[in-house]
């Protein structure tokens, strides 16, 4: 039959049934005593973490082996995405993964060029006609990205 | 330890702060612990509220500094009555 023990709030021992006192303060904190000895020097307002032979000086002074007190502590590891999205598929997905850093530069750098080029083209078009009326008939940008997106596009996740 | 002459703290909000047990209900006790009724007179209270001072009362006895056994061999020691 398995026993509830409690703990003594001094001394850090078990406290097993029939013995050892609770003693409730006017502030209605309750605490545990396992012997009169521990009693008496909580009335006598000793601090636990100075008496060697309580738990929390044992913990304080870090005595007894590490692997009791140390709880292992499970990192959880993010895995990169494996499910395919409504724009990619899979296979895109790992490819862009999986993409080499001089090719994501070297294709990031080309869209560059080319958001350059295009807004050249448009300083150009607008010098180049006199009058809104009378010149040629401008078309309004395309839904054009101000910046380049990275990795070379992914396809179909633009916003 | 509760008798005749403790003065006792209350623990409600009847209005009375302390009392003064005059006596232990159950034939001819001279010692209240919780859980006992008692009779005691009101020694202070706060004004305006339905129970006043020198007012003869029951009361139970919910607190003790004497230490409280109970079968299970917990004991429980408040600090005041």
């Amino acid at each position: 039959m398995v026993v509830k023990t409690e703990v003594c709030t001094f001394s850090g021992s078990r406290i097993y049934p029939g013995h050892g006192i609770t003693y409730v303060r006017l502030d209605n904190k309750a605490f545990k005593f396992v012997s009169a000895k521990v009693k008496c020097y909580f009335q006598h307002r000793w601090n636990p973490r100075k008496l060697a032979w309580t738990q929390m000086y044992r913990r304080l002074h870090k005595k007894g082996t590490l692997e009791e007190t140390q709880k292992k502590r499970t990192r959880k590891i993010v895995k990169g995405a494996n499910k395919a999205v409504v724009g990619a598929s899979l296979d895109i997905i790992k490819q862009k993964r999986n993409q080499k850093p001089e090719v994501r530069a070297a294709a990031r750098e080309a869209a560059l060029r080319e958001v350059k080029e295009r807004n050249r083209a448009k300083q150009a078009a607008k010098k180049t006609a006199p009058k809104p009326s009378g010149g040629k008939p401008m078309d309004k940008p395309m839904g054009k990205q101000p910046k380049a997106p990275k990795g070379g596009g992914k396809g179909g996740m633009r916003r | 330890m509760v008798q005749v002459q403790t003065y006792l703290n209350v623990a409600d909000n009847s209005g009375a702060k302390t009392i003064l047990c005059i006596r232990i209900l159950g034939s001819s006790r001279k010692i209240a612990k919780t859980g006992d009724v008692i009779i005691g007179v009101v020694k202070t209270a706060i004004p305006n509220m339905n129970v006043k001072r020198s007012d003869v009362v029951r009361a139970v006895v919910v607190r003790t500094k004497k230490v409280i056994q109970r079968p299970d061999g917990l004991a429980v020691r408040f600090d005041d009555n």
